[in-house]
């Protein structure tokens, strides 16, 4: 019950930060950094696949209510939720604990950095390839997911640092 | 049947994943622009409101740079008043003007200021939320404009809240000429880098030189002649008969707090006013 409210308010509080704060940055006109997909990359191995899907689902879906985006960050954030536990296998501790929290600490620096590269590239193309809905703008679509990438990334990385503890 | 059954539960996850994600794509493919930008936050009372105090909020914030555009404008103000003051001064002693009785051709414009609840400037497609609705007189079709130049077009209208299409909007089509030229061509917008637009299919004979103005133009209702959109910056020439000049807009999407927008007032609307007050 704990975990489910600590959960939740982790939940409403990254989907206001990104609505309220993160998507008003626009640096250079189009760069945001996503860090709500973070709630995703932090879901512990114990929540079952069907309920990351779901809460993927959701989480996208509470995004595109404030950004007008209706179904664009649904798509990506699903995907990533779908993909989140095979990424998890790879890269996380080989020995078997019961519940693997991602994180620093668990999966050590390297790994974590990984695991939310590779998710958060592939979060951030295709919600830019699934806006643009077109092939034409391909290399723009890849320019603003590389760029808003590195941005995600940073934040992760330094709320990693804040809560990492030694 | 059974086999069915127990391939489906198989593959449950996978099958929740493609409902969820087909879900997800009928939702970006059924939903217009239009409905998308309505759901968000003009009729989203939770939204609406939610953008409404975080602007109230960052209104502090930028109070600064607020004030500073707010000079900026009054100055201009005070130099055009001057300039229309030494103007009635000579025509006061001009014994030869006659009032020319053009008055029902005459374009009126009326500003009515808002303040921008939400707005974007990284998408394909931006939209800006205005806190004027029809409840002020707002209508779809009206022109928005700040100190520094043509924001938009309403483009959708509820109750409290209006949507703005921006120039920064594939659909958005604002007629814009190269500063004392006639009508050129509509501005449009290249998709990525809110700074800029391009003014396309340039007829070769009209003179454009890197650094002119480019206008808004005198043929529509929408706005006034001679809005400021944006200068010169680069200019190509398609073929022989076109040139595509990029643009730098004046005004700055990224940072807009507030804007005006423009009714135009056709003179049977004012005729029809004044009747009604002389038989008050």
């Amino acid at each position: 019950m704990n975990n489910t409210l600590k959960y939740g308010i982790m939940f409403i509080g990254l989907v206001l930060l990104q609505a309220l704060i993160l998507n008003n940055i626009q640096f250079l006109g189009f760069i945001n950094p996503y860090f709500y997909i973070y709630f995703i990359l932090l879901l512990p191995s114990s929540v079952n696949r069907d309920l990351t899907l779901l809460l993927g689902f959701l989480l996208g879906l509470s995004l595109d209510v404030f950004c007008g985006s209706l179904g664009c960050h649904t798509f990506a954030t699903t995907l990533v939720a779908y993909l989140k536990p095979y990424f998890q296998k790879v890269f996380g501790p080989r020995e078997d604990y019961d519940v693997v929290i991602p994180s620093f600490r668990s999966f050590g620096v390297k790994e974590f950095l990984q695991y939310a590269t590779i998710l958060v590239f592939v979060h951030q193309f295709v919600y830019f390839f699934v806006e643009a809905f077109t092939f034409a703008d391909i290399l723009q679509v890849l320019m603003k997911a590389f760029c808003c990438s590195i941005f995600t990334i940073l934040l992760i990385y330094i709320a990693e640092k804040l809560t990492y503890k030694r | 049947m059974r086999s069915l059954i127990r391939f489906l539960l198989k593959f449950k996850t996978l099958f929740f994943f493609i409902i969820l994600e087909v879900l997800s794509l009928v939702m970006i493919v059924n939903c217009n622009q239009f409905q998308r930008v309505h759901f968000l936050s003009s009729s989203n009372i939770v939204v609406g409101s939610l953008y409404n105090f975080t602007s109230k909020i960052s209104d502090y914030v930028s109070l600064g740079s607020v004030n500073q555009a707010l000079v900026e404008e009054s100055a201009e103000l005070k130099r055009q008043n001057a300039n229309l003051r030494s103007q009635i001064d000579r025509l006061r002693y001009d014994s030869t003007y006659t009032v020319r009785n053009d008055f029902a051709t005459e374009k009126h414009f009326m500003f009515r200021t808002a303040r921008v609840v939400h707005s974007f400037a990284n998408l394909k497609d931006n939209y800006l939320t205005i806190d004027k609705g029809t409840s002020d007189g707002i209508r779809t079709g009206m022109g928005v404009v700040n100190e520094k130049g043509v924001v938009g077009i309403v483009c959708d209208v509820s109750g409290h809240f209006s949507i703005v299409m921006p120039i920064l909007n594939s659909r958005a089509k604002i007629n814009a000429k190269v500063a004392s030229k006639s009508n050129v061509g509509t501005i449009m917008w290249n998709g990525h880098d809110a700074r800029y637009a391009k003014l396309k299919e340039v007829p070769q004979y009209i003179p454009v030189e890197i650094g002119d103005t480019i206008k808004s133009s005198s043929n529509s209702a929408v706005f006034p002649e001679d809005i400021m959109i944006g200068t010169v910056t680069h200019i190509e020439r398609l073929n022989n008969d076109f040139y595509s000049i990029d643009v730098k807009l004046s005004v700055d999407f990224r940072n807009i707090k507030y804007v005006d927008i423009i009714e135009f007032r056709l003179d049977d609307e004012m005729t029809e006013l004044e009747r009604k007050e002389e038989t008050k």
